[in-house]
């Protein structure tokens, strides 16, 4: 059994091209989800937990909440849950490594770097998933609203995912020290939060934050959610889904070059 | 197995004149080695010598400023893909394996490594027994010890070796009775074709361990060759070791000591053959006057060599008495 064991040991090719990559893509998946193991079935509690709170308690801003707003809050609040995944709870995962010192062992292994962006887009979209579900179904519950989900739901919340974790994917290896890593999250979620029409309208904003609100994401997230799962809501989606086509490809590009770089 | 990995190439390792600068600083100036398939090249010197810096730019991780690696027909500066699959590596920090079972983690890197399924669960199964880790293939990581982690770790990248294995510090934290297991599987490696590159600075660990060494100092390499030819120098010297009653001073040296380390409370003195016995003499003079508690006298070892080399002590200085 030995010899025929080791018999092809330290003799395999250099691999390469599509079939690679697929196989090497399943096995980081099945790295990154087992390295998770611990922590996953925590990390969705936490993220349905974040998502329904959230619902619930931005009613508490409102005596009366109006169907349309109620809507607004709802929808808002399910794209939030799925940019602090990416772009929060990402980095944090990667600073993690980085602190630990497992990062050099991660970056050594013997796969294409982009099957183990893409391992980690995956994952995120796994964990990011429930916690939307659950806001959503929580704030349906407590608004008594009608969500009126079309298909188009699908592209809309991969490209969400698929921007904000590429966007944290690539500065939480660009950047060397965790601790900056972790700042720009703390500071990113505040700007979410407070300062992009997520939750609500951008007629909300002062002019000159509203128009550079056009040129970020964030808005546009919510725009493609909000316009899979209401209807009258959302005007002119297809410019959002033309931002987010290009954020999406903008940001894996960026990606690809921060993890393909050497110092 | 070895002869037929040479027949299908030349798959020698290179280093030429390998150069890496931070800035003003020469982590790695002109540094030039190979080394074959089937050795056990031993890195050794002090923390900060550049030892780590130049596996880095070996498995890809860091790129040279100046300089070839290559093995046998990869430019591994220009291939870092190929680099990845062609070396394996096991870093000095522990590994991340807190949410995996032993077993599991060692199989599944032997999968990503490019190993088939059934040759690689064989394979484990083999790395398990040969370390001597059973007891542990189910636990989960965050429940081993230090030791058993590295163990695990070393099985990872062993369990379907590149051409080169890198092995940083490989025996930290393990127990003496599996540090030699996990040596006899570092010369498997050798066996399986593998060229194994040794970085450490547990210079006694190295010497009965490697088939030839290279001693690295603030970036340069300053020696090279076996272990026997870079004590050929010290021949006809002994070492002569003094156990200081603690917090004493080191005593004022008598002019046959021709080299003296000291570090704690053990003071290490290289003399000639030709004054072991006033060597004793004064040695046991110490003694006497409550200077020093021992003293032991030997051949030198590789540490003496590294210690002149390198002015430092290896992390087994105060060992040996």
């Amino acid at each position: 059994m030995t010899s025929m064991a080791t018999a092809s040991i330290a003799v395999h090719p250099v691999r390469s091209g599509p079939a690679h990559w697929l196989q090497s893509y399943v096995h980081m998946t099945r790295w990154e989800l087992g390295s998770l193991r611990l922590l996953l079935p925590l990390i969705v509690a936490l993220q349905m937990v974040i998502g329904g709170g959230f619902a619930l308690g931005i009613g508490l801003f409102f005596d009366e909440i109006p169907v349309r707003n109620a809507l607004f809050l709802a929808t808002g609040v399910a794209v939030v849950t799925l940019i602090t995944v990416g772009i929060v709870m990402g980095p944090q995962l990667v600073s993690n490594h980085k602190v630990a010192g497992t990062y050099d062992f991660l970056w050594s292994l013997p796969v294409p770097r982009t099957t183990q962006a893409a391992a980690w887009l995956t994952v995120n979209t796994i964990i990011a998933i429930p916690g939307m579900v659950a806001a959503l179904v929580i704030a349906d519950w407590r608004y008594d609203l009608t969500l009126q989900v079309s298909p188009a739901i699908v592209p809309a919340v991969l490209l969400t995912i698929g921007t904000a974790t590429l966007i944290g994917y690539a500065f939480a290896h660009a950047i060397p020290k965790p601790m900056i890593t972790n700042m720009i999250t703390q500071l990113l979620i505040f700007v979410i939060l407070g300062f992009s029409p997520i939750n609500f309208p951008p007629e909300n904003l002062p002019g000159w934050l509203a128009a550079v609100n056009e040129w970020l994401p964030f808005q546009h997230m919510a725009a493609v959610i909000r316009a899979a799962l209401t209807e009258g809501l959302v005007d002119n989606v297809g410019r959002s889904y033309v931002v987010l086509v290009v954020y999406t490809a903008i940001s894996a590009l960026v990606a690809a070059w921060v993890i393909g770089r050497r110092d | 197995m070895t002869d037929r990995l040479e027949s299908e190439g030349d798959w020698r390792f290179h280093a030429r004149t390998v150069t890496k600068a931070f800035g003003d600083l020469l982590a790695n100036d002109g540094i030039t080695l190979q080394i074959r398939p089937g050795e056990v090249y031993g890195l050794l010197g002090p923390n900060g010598a550049g030892k780590t810096t130049l596996v880095k730019q070996i498995i890809g991780l860091l790129k040279p400023t100046s300089g070839e690696l290559t093995l046998g027909p990869y430019d591994l500066i220009e291939d870092p893909d190929a680099a990845r699959q062609l070396c394996s590596y096991l870093p000095q920090a522990q590994m991340p394996i807190d949410s995996f079972r032993a077993r599991d983690v060692i199989r599944l890197t032997g999968m990503i490594r490019g190993g088939e399924s059934g040759a690689v669960t064989a394979r484990t199964n083999e790395m398990i027994e040969a370390l001597d880790i059973g007891e542990w293939a189910e636990t989960l990581g965050i429940k081993l010890s230090g030791g058993v982690k590295r163990l695990v770790g070393f099985a990872m990248v062993s369990v379907w070796p590149g051409r080169v294995v890198i092995l940083d510090e490989p025996t930290n934290d393990v127990d003496p009775r599996r540090r030699r297991l996990l040596w006899e599987q570092v010369r498997r490696l050798g066996d399986l074709g593998s060229a194994v590159l040794l970085v450490t600075h547990n210079v006694l660990e190295a010497e009965k361990s490697v088939d030839r060494l290279a001693i690295i100092n603030e970036g340069r390499l300053i020696a090279e060759g076996t272990s026997s030819s870079l004590k050929a120098e010290d021949r006809g010297r002994l070492r002569l070791q003094l156990m200081m009653v603690p917090g004493h001073p080191t005593p004022e040296l008598p002019d046959f000591v021709q080299h003296n380390t000291r570090v704690g409370n053990n003071v290490m003195n290289v003399i000639s053959e030709t004054d072991a016995t006033v060597g004793i003499g004064w040695a046991q003079e110490l003694m006497a006057r409550g200077v020093a508690e021992e003293y032991a006298l030997g051949a030198t070892t590789l540490e003496d060599v590294y210690i002149r080399l390198t002015g430092h002590t290896s992390s087994n200085g105060n060992a040996t008495l």
